[in-house]
């Protein structure tokens, strides 16, 4: 072969290698578009009145004012934090505790209990909703906090209890052995050594259960019931149906309930991404 | 630990499977017996329901396949990689009840759908799709495949990673062209990967798009995307028919626990 058709097949090579390259961007570029169009929208049109939005033109406050006259905004978004902050303890007591028991201890019927964790996980809530509910409205716990934080924290706890479970698993056994040589009992080396390297677990499940908790519907709008005690998740879904058709109020609202999960999201994406690939293992 | 999944989530189970034979309007309950799940199945709307969810199925295949093409993409690593998954995996972040407000918007007769039609001259179609059963169906559909597009991808991500890159060179050294590499080998050791993304995503669509329906159509048209969810919802709380909700919750509760067991058999074997 001469060097100048050597030359020639190189650099076509070089320019199809070019050209895929190119039409990965695009198709990746496609998709981002795709992906970030709704957000685009929310925040363009959130900063409209109703007619600037007809007009597609000019931006102002009004539609915000409109959405704190409708709902109880701060109200709602103290309500939330309410409910994930409780929640999430709920969850953290029971899944670290349980997770170091079954994991480390390994007591008695230590088998037998994993596999019931493990298989309430298979519960679907709706299966159970309709006597959750008229259990809970018996105790009369329904419109109050703690109805709905026992709820969530049932709802978060077995995969929660999992995840801490096959995390301490996984943890050298020596670490242990050597506490015990050093006099600890086993409820000091939970406190202080256990607890203390279980922080990347305990913070994927502080994430994922704030994510859930946060963006959930169905457990607010059936366990509290008036506005005052709503989560913004739900106060936005039941929001007045003579509001459906304002949609600048409305993205104003959805701007509103979606920013604290998405700033979360944007802090601790690692974690979450970790707890999300957890089922499959290793 | 036990007492709260004892008691929230163990016993109000076992109330579901004993109701789900009697009628109950949530303060007394009459024994019927089997028959209520002959009553349910033979009605044309539960039937309807059933439907629905299995249609709703049908898109799971395309719910898998773009993001692990997208994955794959990725995968070339090309500059800017991690923010790319970034931006695609936001969505995750973000309720259904959002997301659902803004389909809305998309899919509405004066929507951005219809003014994309407009603006290249296809105006005259009109879908118009949340006002007719089938294609409100397909909206949700399609709005479910968008939201599980960035959860999928990273769990293809995440299976691409435990790839050696060896193997690749080995195969590159041996001739093997792209698409043959991908058909070959990275998709044959994605295989777990791809079973676990098929499980969870079938469980999303039964028993996660309440809100998203809830937002979207209220499971209208008529019943037209009524899923077994949303009908159990419907049954209880809309018309206090809580032994029907609760004989629903049954075949939910059923059919979840089957995709389950399918999936520690998945585990299982791969162990």
């Amino acid at each position: 072969m001469s060097s100048l058709a050597a030359d020639r097949s190189h650099t076509i090579r070089r320019w199809r290698r070019r050209l895929t390259r190119g039409l990965i961007y695009l198709a990746l570029l496609v998709t981002t578009v795709v992906m970030l169009y709704p957000f685009w929208y929310m925040a363009d049109n959130a900063f409209r009145s109703l007619e600037q939005y007809q007009l597609q033109s000019g931006f102002s406050l009004a539609s915000w004012r409109e959405l704190f006259n409708t709902l109880p905004v701060g109200r709602q978004l103290v309500n939330s934090t309410i409910l994930v902050t409780g929640s999430i303890a709920l969850i953290l007591v029971a899944s670290t505790t349980a997770g170091y028991a079954l994991g480390v201890l390994r007591y008695r019927f230590s088998s037998l209990v994993f596999l019931l964790v493990i298989s309430s996980m298979m519960v679907p809530m709706q299966s159970i909703i309709i006597p959750e509910y008229v259990n809970l409205a018996q105790l009369g716990f329904v419109n109050h906090f703690y109805g709905a934080i026992l709820v969530y924290a049932a709802l978060g706890a077995p995969f929660s209890t999992f995840l801490m479970t096959a995390y301490f698993r996984r943890l050298p056994e020596d670490v242990i052995e050597a506490a015990l040589m050093d006099g600890l009992g086993f409820g000091r080396i939970f406190l202080q050594i256990m607890l203390p390297l279980a922080v990347p677990a305990i913070v994927t499940i502080v994430v994922l259960q704030f994510i859930q908790i946060w963006d959930d519907l169905l457990v607010g709008l059936l366990f509290l019931q008036t506005p005052d005690v709503r989560p913004i998740t739900v106060g936005l879904a039941t929001i007045p149906s003579q509001h459906l058709l304002n949609v600048p109020v409305l993205m104003a609202g959805s701007l509103v309930s979606a920013a604290p999960a998405i700033i979360v999201y944007l802090i601790f994406q690692r974690y979450l991404i970790a707890g999300l690939t957890t089922g499959v293992g290793k | 630990m036990l007492a709260l999944i004892g008691g929230l989530l163990l016993y109000p189970i076992g109330q579901t499977f004993y109701y789900s034979f009697t009628t109950w309007d949530g303060i007394t309950s009459q024994w019927i017996g089997p028959s209520t799940y002959t009553t349910l199945f033979r009605s044309p709307e539960f039937v309807r329901v059933l439907e629905n969810n299995a249609m709703i199925v049908l898109a799971i295949p395309v719910a898998i396949l773009i993001p692990l093409a997208v994955a794959l993409l990725i995968n070339s690593h090309l500059h800017g990689w991690r923010l790319f998954r970034s931006v695609y995996f936001l969505p995750t972040a973000v309720s259904w009840v959002v997301i659902g407000f803004v389909a809305v918007r998309f899919f509405a007769n004066d929507g951005i759908l219809q003014n994309l039609l407009n603006s290249i001259g296809l105006g005259f179609l009109h879908p118009d799709m949340l006002a007719h059963e089938r294609s409100a169906l397909l909206a949700v559909m399609i709005t479910f495949v968008w939201s599980m597009f960035g959860t999928n991808l990273i769990i293809f991500l995440a299976g691409l990673a435990t790839i050696d890159q060896d193997i690749y060179d080995a195969a590159k050294m041996d001739g093997a062209g792209a698409l043959s590499v991908i058909f070959r080998i990275t998709i044959p050791l994605l295989k777990r990967f791809i079973q676990f993304t098929f499980v969870i995503t079938l469980i999303t669509a039964f028993t996660a798009l309440f809100s998203l329906i809830f937002v979207m159509t209220g499971g209208g048209p008529g019943f037209g995307t009524t899923t077994l969810e949303f009908f159990i919802y419907q049954n209880g709380f809309a018309q206090s028919y809580f032994g029907l909700g609760a004989t629903a919750g049954v075949v939910l509760f059923v059919i979840v626990f089957a995709i389950s067991m399918v999936q520690l058999r998945l585990l299982r074997t791969d162990d």
